[in-house]
């Protein structure tokens, strides 16, 4: 047999042994491809391009490298320590170190010029449906063109080739280093030893699933007020990320293998063969990968919990431009609400107005609010001096405030951590000249006027008996009132039209520039544009993390398949022993099912508690969002727990 | 009465242009309770007839009938099952699984049973006393001795009284003094016990413990020698003797 002919063997085994490692390569390439292809998109340019987001993109190829380049040296790492044995016996032969390593570079080479072929062929057919995603999520209605870009061929050709110049090197570094002997016994070396738990493996079980329920804990009091400092406040996120990691790596080392011996102990010797295969297997293998598992848990829960944000920003934008907005336009002065609607009146379109007259008074609220920042001297607020907007309750229909009483509306759950509102009590308007002690009647949700009048949607605005309202009008403090106006009351006038014309009017909108004064907004626009942001960003976050999924999921699935092997005889103890092979299948499934399951669960709690911590910033709906995200990543890991089922089928029909 | 009965077994590896015999219809038989031991030079398919009589490898001809059961037409699954209830197994290379404790070893055969835990657990301090493995059993494989793990293998064997036990070179990777300790127990669960062994061995020591020796030769059965009312001593001296014979014809030209 020739080199030639040992080199085709090598392959073809190997490509029934590692297909999922191919899968793997192509798919990287197809991904890289895609994205590069998209950069270079016309669609994605600065000056002229419908999508500004070249940069998020090549930002995101850049990570992209990144994620496959570690997948890549990591898998070939683990794949040239399984084939040891086959290089020492190479070597055994007579074979030189030179020659062997010229046999597995120019294996290595056909497999990845046929992954690129492969790969950038995919990768273009997929690039025009990458778009045509783009275009669906950043609501832009252009038709996508499918083009085949050289630079991205180019740049594909270098990034990959680089990988693999650098793999090669490993490579080589590795057959260097390594005597025959020592290459006999690699495989033999990785297997771990099995020993008594000791006091100090309790200790550090206990200590790590402490420290994540720390970490977790401070986190949902982030920014309820306990941290009153932006030097707290950082501090605690430093607490946190530092608590979450190393309890997550403390966990694997040790608390897995803890909690199951508990479990364990509890049975007194007598386990079924479902304990036998699944408990005694994971808790003295998972503490020998506890760093890779700390690793993918944290990236998994980075990449979920960034997804859920992003989404529930995108989900929220069209209810956040409702609470900001209110009507479909808002107008707040004279002169742009006359230009509108004398245009709207030319293209014959129908509307309805809503005014509402608005002014600033201040409220000292001492008795009814809790503010949260009271000790942050870099906070100038003051509960007592609070700025308010004000309107009348004739204003608004369904709503009659009595005399002497006050209502406060607009709350979202962003403020709500800030400063939370008691349910009743008195407070004080004061305008220019005088005080009016006033009774508090209730925060509510609903939103009247656009956010220019509340500080960026930051403020409630307090409603007010129609009386009452003309009594503070008259005698109001100039200096609280918006600047732009002459210190007077102004009017908020919302524009709304009929679902059939709102693409025009809103088209009219924007082509005669109604927004050049600040504070006039649209509402589908304001939707659009956070919808574009918040697209892209999905985007990109979502194939990134896609990619991660894919490459840990191979990891894990590579990691499986030697264990198994490790495990083979054990299999033919237990079919000697009159096991069945259905018995045995069953007690993998449960083995997989914590394989799997352990860090896709502890990864989803990860993400739960840091989407828990600060979603509000990002929109109004957590929920649906969150739970859609989290649902999709966990049925997508499931898939490589089923793969490795099938793989560790295998191996047991083949162990009798 | 016999326990097992093989009759005509055949068994051959390879495809039908390159076909090698390994057994050429074997007849065989074992009371209930005895010790019997396949010897043979290597080569000569002890370690095949091992396998097949043990179901765990398929003759290519013949029948065996273990405890009443014919085991030779027997589906896979049913195979197993009567793997399960039916037979016990002793390995050369102990054959412990590492990750579980010397009593969870010992107890695995019962937890496919439908035994209590009570009488599991009675039943397992019984075995592992008797083995000397008691108080060995909260220990894992790796920090037992070699004697101490083909025990604790011994004691799996026994735990769920089956009709028969198999035990291939049970001795092959202990040193002397673990060997006759093993053997002696085994000797001793098969007289108070009667359990019925099957060892296979090419060590005449080890095969002077049992009752029988049948010895093998290119397939075939070459002689039977029994203990009857010698003493180990001098069954061993036979034993060496047939043995001997066995060498020099097989090295006569």
């Amino acid at each position: 047999m020739n080199v030639n002919q040992l080199i085709y063997r090598n392959l073809k085994n190997n490509l029934k042994n590692y297909y999922l490692y191919v899968f793997a390569l192509i798919f990287s390439i197809s991904i890289y491809f895609a994205f590069v292809t998209l950069q270079y998109d016309a669609s994605m340019d600065p000056a002229t391009g419908t999508i500004k987001g070249q940069a998020a993109v090549r930002a995101g190829t850049i990570v992209l490298i990144l994620i496959v380049g570690v997948f890549l040296i990591y898998a070939n790492n683990l794949f040239i320590k399984r084939r040891s044995n086959e290089i020492a016996l190479f070597q055994l032969i007579g074979m030189t170190k030179g020659k062997v390593f010229r046999l597995l570079t120019i294996e290595n080479l056909i497999l990845y010029l046929v992954s690129l072929a492969i790969g950038i062929g995919v990768g273009f057919s997929i690039s025009k449906l990458m778009v045509m995603i783009v275009y669906k999520l950043t609501d832009v209605t252009d038709i996508a063109t499918m083009h085949f870009s050289t630079e991205a061929l180019s740049q594909t050709l270098i990034v990959f080739g680089v990988i693999y110049l650098f793999i090669m090197l490993v490579n080589s570094l590795f057959i260097k280093k390594e005597n025959i002997l020592s290459l006999f016994t690699i495989q033999q070396s990785a297997e771990i030893k099995v020993k008594k738990l000791s006091i100090i493996q309790v200790l550090l079980g206990l200590l790590g699933i402490g420290l994540i329920i720390a970490g977790y804990v401070v986190s949902q009091q982030l920014f309820s007020g306990n941290f009153t400092t932006v030097n707290e406040l950082f501090s605690a996120m430093g607490f946190i990320l530092m608590a979450v990691i190393f309890g997550t790596y403390l966990f694997y080392k040790g608390s897995v293998t803890f909690v199951l011996q508990l479990i364990r102990k509890s049975h007194k010797g007598y386990l079924s063969i479902n304990q036998v295969l699944s408990l005694s297997s994971v808790m003295f293998r998972m503490k020998s990968n506890a760093l890779l598992l700390t690793i993918i848990t944290t990236v998994s829960a980075l990449a979920i919990g960034l997804l859920s944000l992003s989404y529930i920003s995108y989900y929220s934008a069209e209810k956040q431009a409702e609470n900001f907005v209110i009507n479909d336009f808002s107008l707040v002065n004279e002169e742009s609400y006359k230009q509108f609607t004398s245009i709207l009146e030319e293209n014959n379109i129908d509307y309805q107005v809503n005014q509402i007259e608005v002014f600033n008074v201040e409220l000292d609220a001492s008795q009814i609010m809790d503010f949260n920042f009271e000790e942050d001297s870099s906070v100038t607020m003051n509960p007592s001096e609070l700025q308010l907007p004000i309107i009348s309750d004739e204003s608004i229909e369904g709503i009659d405030v009595d005399e002497n009483h006050f209502l406060l509306s607009g709350y979202s759950d962003f403020l709500q951590r800030f400063m939370s509102f008691k349910n009743s009590g008195k407070a004080t308007i004061k305008t220019e000249n005088d005080e009016f002690s006033m009774k508090f009647l209730g925060l509510n949700r609903e939103y009247y006027v656009s956010s220019y009048f509340t500080n960026g949607g930051g403020m409630p605005i307090a409603i007010v008996d129609e009386e009452k309202y003309q009594q503070l009008k008259v005698d109001l403090d100039p200096e609280l009132q918006h600047r732009s106006q002459d210190a007077g009351a102004i009017t908020f006038r919302g524009v709304d039209v009929s679902e059939r014309d709102i693409e025009k009017a809103n088209e009219l909108f924007l082509t005669e520039e109604i927004d050049r004064w600040a504070g006039n907004d649209s509402q589908q626009n304001m939707a659009r544009n956070q919808k574009m942001n918040m697209g892209l960003i999905m985007f990109i976050v979502g194939f990134l993390g896609l990619t991660f999924l894919v490459t840990s999921g191979c990891i894990l699935y590579f990691k499986q398949m030697d264990e198994s092997e490790i495990e083979k005889p054990s299999y033919t103890i237990l079919r000697k022993l009159g096991f069945t092979q259905r018995d045995l299948i069953k007690g993998i499934q449960l083995k997989q099912s914590f394989n799997f399951g352990i860090p896709l669960f502890v990864g989803l709690l990860h993400s739960y508690f840091a989407v828990q911590s600060g979603w509000f910033f990002f929109g109004t709906e957590v929920w649906t969002p969150m739970l859609i995200v989290m649902s999709l990543y966990a049925v997508l890991y499931s898939l490589f727990g089923l793969l490795s089922v099938l793989y560790y089928k295998k191996i047991i029909q083949e162990a009798l | 009465m016999h326990l097992l009965k093989a009759q005509k077994i055949y068994k051959s590896f390879g495809n039908k242009f390159n076909r090698t015999e390994v057994l050429k219809g074997i007849d065989f038989t074992i009371d209930q309770g005895e010790f019997v031991t396949i010897m043979g030079p290597s080569g000569s398919g002890k370690t095949t007839l091992l396998n097949v009589l043990s179901s765990i490898d398929q003759a290519s001809h013949g029948t065996i009938t273990i405890d009443g059961h014919i085991i030779t037409n027997m589906k896979s699954k049913k195979l197993a099952e009567f793997r399960k209830h039916h037979l016990g197994f002793i390995f050369q290379e102990y054959n412990l699984l590492d990750t579980l404790t010397v009593k969870e070893n010992i107890l695995l055969p019962l937890s496919i049973q439908k035994v209590s835990k009570q009488q599991a657990n009675e039943r397992f301090d019984l075995a592992a006393k008797e083995l000397g493995i008691y108080d060995q059993r909260n220990k894992y494989p790796s920090e037992i001795s070699g004697g101490q793990k083909q025990r604790t293998s011994a004691a799996r064997a026994f735990i769920h009284q089956p009709s028969i036990i198999f035990a291939d070179e049970p001795t092959g990777a202990l040193d002397s003094k673990a060997a006759s300790s093993l053997l002696n127990k085994m000797v001793e669960m098969n007289e108070k016990h009667e359990a019925t062994i099957l060892m296979v061995t090419h060590d005449p020591v080890a095969a002077s413990y049992s009752d029988r020796v049948v010895l093998l030769k290119d397939g075939e059965v070459y002689s039977q020698l029994y203990k009857g009312d010698e003493d180990q001593q001098l069954f061993f001296k036979d034993i060496v003797k047939t043995q001997g014979v066995l060498g020099g014809v097989q090295h006569e030209r």
